[in-house]
């Protein structure tokens, strides 16, 4: 009989590691990816690809770097080994919240700053304060102008050269409905809405059925609660209602235009931002959705990325005051009625 | 009485129970021991201390030690032989003649004739923790409800299963002693889902009720088998007689039952061997103090990783097979590589998944956060890591594999340590 091994228990263990629920985000991801890449053109796929490797390489870099592999080359393959495809998940959804009519180095700059700078100077996987791919987007958006013009989906084709002279931008349809254009909502538009097509937009954003088939798969796999995105999502929604004086027109036009979907479903979920207990996630997600109703009616921009930024310092505190109480507590209170009785 | 489902819900995990593998594996004897090593230590509580010397001749159920305090258990001798020594185990050899030397049975006994003999046998609780039953049949506040847990939620095990099946009438009338010494008129008995056979044997019995619980792990802790089957809560730091409920093993009832029944003091018990790295699952009926190397000498693949005391989810892995066979010992478990999934622990990355399957609805990942940096005080206040039973159930899920039953563990003696809660 060989050496047997001695651990603490359990000594059985689920199959699903941190790895696996990382290809499964990806996985969910790629749809919108796709439709991404067939809305916007070959030019939207060089932008995706360009933001993982960029954020793939930073983090094998980073790690060459800091665990000083030249001394110990077997760190060049060790990294490989344990890559748990976290940094795919931020360079894809970089990608995906970015406009395509940028120049090629704005997803690598992106990717390089959320990697380095907001997930690595952090300590690494599960150490870092806000979202990468976020504080990404965000970084980009307050440096550049580029992105803030945003093209239309299928002025392209599929095959179309990067030309950033001859495309044709405009304001989104959520920041032409918060400038007051009366939307007059049509069965037409809610499909053009649902499938994105002619719709302006970020490369993942813009096709709402591949979003929500993303979700269905994470609810499936159980990488999220099927209620989380949910909540953001109607709290949005109701509250945008209420805000316009109780208008149900409303509520469409700011649920289903815009970056909502995407950052309910795949960045205010993200794991490390937010927080851990039911209750907190409840309070998380209904001030996300507050916020973001309040802030688009008070800017009349998009700012579903500002305030999830926002919301992820806030989430330690959440986690902090938010008590979780054990199985048969007693409230204090009520305990002494019981032993007065 | 006519089988129900359980109603009442908390939160726990869907763990893979492996019980096919020996679950149809009648029980049969084990095989015949030369000497018997049988530990002083076989309850939760202080060692036993010892009444016998070496060159000693004892018989089979001769008391051979008493307990060492209020909340320690009385251990007879499983064969009988002579006494080789006596250390913290008193070791026997066996002349193979098993003359025995039981106590009287007794005939419709009262409540405390029985409680006396269930002391004097040495029964302590089977279910694995080695709660000696007497104890807990003196309960400081008054009770109504006893609760009999027949759930074997541990995966792999198979041996109150396959007890249930066998020896129901036996298991019934122990329940009917223990009711009658506690007292008290409602009886259930949780057993879970994947065991129909064993909740159908039940159904003949009018006193007993039987209750259908959800697969799900741990619904065999005391507390959650209370509140599936009786929907009361037992409070934080509280035992389950607060809630007016007595929880025993159907091991223990059968214990019970050979005692007052047959006079047989507790010196044999049901073992599980089971696991993908042995040979051939069985069912056992052991002797304490019978050898684990003599169990699975000839029933073991070479490709054993982990061979685990217990069940697999808060059972110890063991380093060498010198162990002997104790009161609470339901299992050998042998594992093969692939199946204990041993690797290396990743970063924490916040999923939450540890406090959603927690049974006592605590924060597993802030024990283990302000454990590693000394903060017990914290780890108890926002971990809530002294409500834990160490059931396992977040270890089990933990897509990072973080071990928190070790960071769990280790707050838990810092803060006794430190006086402080």
């Amino acid at each position: 009989m060989k050496q047997l091994v001695v651990s603490a228990p359990p000594h059985l263990k689920t199959p699903r590691t941190t790895k696996r629920i990382m290809i499964d985000v990806v996985i969910a991801l790629l749809p919108a990816a796709i439709m991404g890449v067939v809305l916007f053109g070959l030019y939207a796929l060089l932008i995706l690809a360009l933001s993982v490797l960029s954020a793939v390489l930073t983090e094998y870099v980073y790690e060459i770097v800091a665990h000083k592999a030249w001394k110990s080359p077997s760190y060049f393959l060790d990294f490989w080994k344990g890559f748990d495809f976290t940094s795919v998940v931020t360079g894809l959804l970089l990608g995906m919240i970015i406009p395509a009519n940028v120049p090629w180095y704005l997803p690598v700059l992106g990717a390089v700053f959320a990697i380095a700078v907001v997930k690595m100077l952090f300590g690494g996987t599960g150490k870092n304060v806000v979202n990468p791919a976020v504080a990404g987007r965000v970084f980009l958006f307050i440096s550049f102008a580029a992105m803030t013009a945003y093209p239309v989906g299928k002025d392209f084709g599929l095959f179309a050269v990067y030309a950033p002279d001859n495309i044709v931008t405009g304001a989104t349809p959520l920041t032409e409905y918060l400038a007051g254009n009366t939307v007059q909502v049509t069965k037409g538009m809610i499909s053009n809405w649902l499938f994105g097509f002619g719709m302006t937009g970020c490369i993942g954003e813009t096709c709402k059925i591949a979003l929500l088939l993303g979700y269905l798969y994470l609810v499936i796999r159980k990488v999220i609660k099927f209620w989380q995105p949910l909540l953001y999502i109607a709290v949005t929604g109701l509250f945008a209602v209420c805000l316009e004086g109780f208008d149900f027109t409303a509520f469409l036009p700011s649920v289903l235009t815009g970056g909502l979907l995407l950052g309910a479903i795949f960045m205010a979920t993200d794991y490390v931002t937010s927080p851990k207990s039911n209750l907190g996630n409840i309070i998380y997600f209904v001030a996300l959705g507050l916020i973001t109703a309040g802030l688009r009616k008070a800017t009349g921009i998009e700012v579903v990325s500002f305030v999830i930024l926002l919301m992820n310092i806030v989430v330690p505190l959440i986690d902090k005051f938010v008590p979780r109480r054990p199985f048969g507590y007693v409230r204090e209170k009520k305990a002494k009625e019981v032993t007065s009785k | 009485m006519k089988a129900i489902k359980a109603k009442h819900l908390f939160h726990g995990v869907h763990v893979p129970d492996h019980k096919a593998l020996a679950s149809g594996k009648p029980i049969e004897n084990a095989p015949e021991v030369d000497l018997f090593t049988v530990s002083l230590s076989q309850c939760l509580g202080k060692p036993s201390v010892p009444l016998v010397k070496a060159g000693d001749a004892v018989k089979q159920g001769q008391l051979i030690a008493d307990a060492g305090g209020f909340i320690g258990a009385k251990i007879h001798s499983p064969a009988s032989g002579t006494v080789k020594s006596v250390s913290d185990a008193i070791v026997i050899e066996n002349d193979h003649t098993y003359e025995t030397d039981y106590m009287p049975a007794l005939s419709n006994p009262s409540p405390e004739e029985i409680k006396q003999r269930i002391a004097d046998a040495g029964i302590v609780g089977m279910g694995g923790a080695g709660f000696p039953a007497f104890v807990k049949l003196n309960p400081q506040d008054p009770v109504d409800t006893l609760v009999i847990n027949g759930a074997e939620c541990e995966p792999y095990l198979t041996c109150d299963h396959r007890l249930m099946i066998e020896r129901t009438k036996e298991i019934a009338e122990g329940i009917r002693l223990l009711s009658k010494a506690l007292g008290v008129e409602k009886v259930f008995i949780g057993i879970e889902a994947n065991k129909p056979d064993a909740i159908a044997a039940f159904e003949a019995f009018d006193f007993i009720q039987p209750v259908i619980l959800k697969k799900q792990y741990p619904v065999g802790s005391e507390k959650h088998l209370i509140y599936a089957c009786t929907g009361r809560k037992v409070a934080p730091g509280k035992l389950p007689a607060s809630a007016g409920c007595i929880v025993q093993n159907v091991g223990t009832c059968y214990a019970v039952y050979e005692a007052v029944v047959l006079g047989k003091p507790l010196i044999e018990r049901i073992l599980t061997l089971s696991g993908g790295a042995v040979v051939e699952p069985k069912n056992y009926v052991v002797k304490i103090g019978t050898p684990f190397e003599l169990l699975l000498k000839d029933n073991l693949t070479e490709d054993a990783e982990k061979i685990v005391c217990g069940g697999p989810m808060t059972g110890a892995a063991l380093a060498s097979l010198s162990r002997t066979v104790t009161k609470t010992t339901g299992g050998i478990v042998a594992m093969t590589k692939k199946e204990t999934n041993v690797e290396q622990p990743t970063a924490c990355i916040g999923c939450g998944k540890c406090a959603d399957v927690c049974p006592m609805d605590l924060m597993p990942m802030n024990t283990a956060f302000y454990t590693a940096a000394g903060e017990y005080d914290l780890a108890a206040k926002l971990g809530g890591v002294m409500n834990c039973i160490e059931c396992g159930a977040c270890a089990y899920i933990c897509p990072a594999r973080r071990p928190l039953i070790q960071s769990i563990r280790k707050a838990k003696a810092e803060i006794r340590k430190g006086g402080k809660k």
